[in-house]
């Protein structure tokens, strides 16, 4: 026990000797992502306002079929997230491939003619690049409900109306009768909202996309600090290993000694920018919508949970470490396995876009479960699963690396 | 590490696998002698080694110090025995006193600063240097402070003087005859004959048990024999 102490207290010198580069370290990586943070949530703020371009191409002079398009961008509730651009079917296509467009809308040229006639097989068409069908099959859900009714539909009503009119002789009815129908049309695309009643309540896991984002950033840092933590293993001697089994501390002890002091290694690097965090959120120079004119308390609040996911992630890393032969394997591991599970636990795309499956496997897996203990710190719900499933991860973790330093003890 | 005792190795038998390794391991030493191991590469030197200084498990056989049996209790391995593995065992951004300071306390590197063995071995000339500045003798002479400042009753080397110059080799065996005449018990493997000028007996390990064997300086017959 007395040499298990004193391991552990060298390993602790050796810490306080590596903390200037890991403050440096940890101070550069902070900035990156804090830089990272502000572009994310300065656009996050600015997706309320933001609309899927929708490229419009053909003829659209005609004067219902324009006022209907027109009506579309200035009454309708898909104003809200369709932006229409009139271009040409080069631009389009262009705007397309660059992606600066999610769909385009092409008005064949007989349309109007068609509906005139009385015909009403032509069809708008829509077309969207492969990367955005996923979005595109929802913008064309919504474009293809107005349109059918607003644009289709109506014209061939009011065509219709007025060659009635004229066949039988009231021509100086058409000019009010078409109002009337327009604004009849116009009532009834507008009466779509109020069929239901949409709130929403956040853009992931309930919370805002700032919210969202700040809470995966945050806890980004600790999973991929095994990056700069390198350091700590750089001069890692199996012969020390094996002089300190003889010595009566064995693999586990050795590897708690070790944990621990990789543990303070980490907490101190990021503790300058944690409390930078802190007086910003403190002095209101940024904030959540969450945590609007609370100060840094409820940040603070937070905080535990915030420890429990880094010892957990320092676990993990001190594991894949001592998995890893050689300091550039480990770094190549560390950054494998962070970025996946970042990737697969909604760290960099909110995981409600995911398939049920993979947002299963990215919620049980540790960047899941951490960011499921975080994120009960802003609902104020029961946080015991995830609490447990962030233990039950970190004792697995530190078993395996002191099987793995067993083994190489042996091996030595 | 005054009082006259004697280790008792018998019948140690390790296996990996299928493979035997170590069948019959008998010998047996006491105080102020010191035990050289020889053997070719594989023949298990590494593996007896590990097992009487406690890092490996035996599958049978027993080590006494004394009257008091080792295997079965292997607690009681690291406060009779210093071990010395091949490499270096050092923190490489601590000093040599923060090395030491890891294995010792205050009062015993104290003691033995102040005329004792790390006196001896030179170690205050370079007590605050950090590890990483060290010259490869100074390592060497720093890995045996940690094992032989609280003066064990066996020490248990692996290789002593591998990769050292000359005047560093003459350093090591000067402080081991040292510790050897101060009453401890010296078990070590070699592959460099100048090692053997240490040993009061040669042991040659070979097909998974030890034979005795006399050294007369000739190296081709050493060869002959391994």
């Amino acid at each position: 026990m007395r040499r298990m102490a004193g391991y552990f207290l060298a390993q602790l010198k050796r810490v306080c000797r590596l903390l200037p580069l890991q403050t440096g370290i940890g101070l550069a990586i902070c900035s990156c992502v804090g830089i990272l943070a502000a572009v994310l949530v300065t656009q996050g703020a600015g997706e309320g306002q933001q609309r899927y371009r929708i490229g419009l191409v053909g003829d659209v002079s005609g004067s219902y079929l324009g006022f209907g398009f027109a009506a579309l961008q200035t009454v309708d509730d898909s104003r809200l997230m369709i932006e229409l651009v009139e271009m040409t079917e080069t631009e389009a296509e262009a705007a397309l491939a660059r992606g600066e467009l999610t769909a385009v809308v092409r008005v064949p040229d007989d349309f109007l003619d068609a509906i005139i006639y009385g015909g009403n097989d032509t069809r708008v068409t829509y077309s969207a690049d492969a990367g955005q069908t996923q979005l595109g099959y929802t913008v064309m859900g919504e474009i293809a409900d107005v349109a059918s009714t607003l644009v289709t539909a109506s014209q061939s009503a009011i065509y219709g109306m007025q060659r009635v009119l004229y066949d039988n002789g009231s021509a100086d009815r058409v000019g009010s009768e078409t109002d009337k129908l327009n604004l009849m049309l116009i009532n009834l695309v507008l009466s779509r909202s109020g069929f239901s009643e949409v709130e929403l309540l956040g853009y992931a896991e309930g919370l805002s996309l700032e919210a969202y984002y700040v809470c995966r950033i945050v806890l980004l840092l600790p999973l991929l600090a095994g990056l700069s933590g390198g350091v700590f293993f750089l001069s890692r001697k199996s012969a020390l290993a094996r002089m300190l089994k003889a010595g009566g501390v064995g693999a586990l002890s050795q590897v708690a000694g070790e944990y621990l002091a990789y543990l303070f290694f980490l907490c101190a690097g990021f503790f300058l920018p944690v409390c930078l965090l802190a007086q910003g959120l403190e002095r209101e120079l940024f904030s959540l919508p969450e945590w609007e004119g609370m100060g840094a308390a409820p940040f603070l609040a937070l905080l535990p949970a915030f420890f429990s996911a880094a010892a957990m992630f320092a676990a993990l890393q001190f594991f894949l470490y001592e998995v890893a032969d050689g300091i550039v394997n480990g770094l190549m591991l560390q950054l494998l396995v962070g970025v996946g599970m970042a990737y697969l636990a909604g760290y960099f795309y909110p995981s409600a876009f995911f398939p049920q499956r993979l947002r299963s496997v990215g919620g049980f897996l540790p960047a899941g479960a951490a960011a499921r203990l975080v994120e009960s710190g802003f609902w104020e719900r029961d946080a015991r699963g995830a609490g447990a499933a962030v233990i039950v991860w970190l004792a697995a973790f530190l078993f395996l690396a002191a099987v793995v330093r067993q083994r190489r003890i042996l091996k030595g | 590490m005054k009082t006259k005792m004697t280790i008792q190795v018998q019948g140690i038998r390790k296996a990996y696998g299928k493979k035997q390794v170590l069948t019959d391991v008998a010998f047996m030493a006491e105080s102020g002698q010191c035990v050289g191991i020889l053997g070719g590469n594989g023949s298990g030197k590494s593996t007896l080694l590990s097992i009487l200084s406690g890092v490996r498990r035996a599958d049978g056989g027993s080590f006494f110090y004394g009257e008091a049996e080792l295997l079965r209790y292997p607690g009681r391995i690291p406060k009779v025995l210093g071990y010395v593995p091949q490499e270096d065992p050092l923190m490489e951004e601590l000093s040599a006193w923060d090395n030491l300071r890891m294995w010792h306390d205050k009062e015993t590197l104290k003691r033995e600063l102040a005329g004792g063995v790390l006196a001896f071995l030179g170690i205050d000339g370079f007590l605050k240097t950090p590890v990483r500045k060290l010259s490869g003798g100074m390592r060497k002479r720093l890995s045996l402070a940690c094992a032989m400042a609280s003066r064990p009753g066996i020490l248990v080397l692996d290789e002593p003087s591998a990769a050292l110059d000359l005047v560093c080799k003459e350093n090591i065996i000067r402080c081991l005859t040292a510790y050897k005449e101060a009453g401890g018990i010296l078990l070590l493997t070699t592959h460099d004959v100048q090692d053997l000028a240490l040993c009061d007996k040669c042991l040659i390990l070979k097909e998974g048990s030890l034979h005795p064997y006399e050294y007369d300086g000739d190296v081709h017959k050493l060869a002959e024999a391994l």
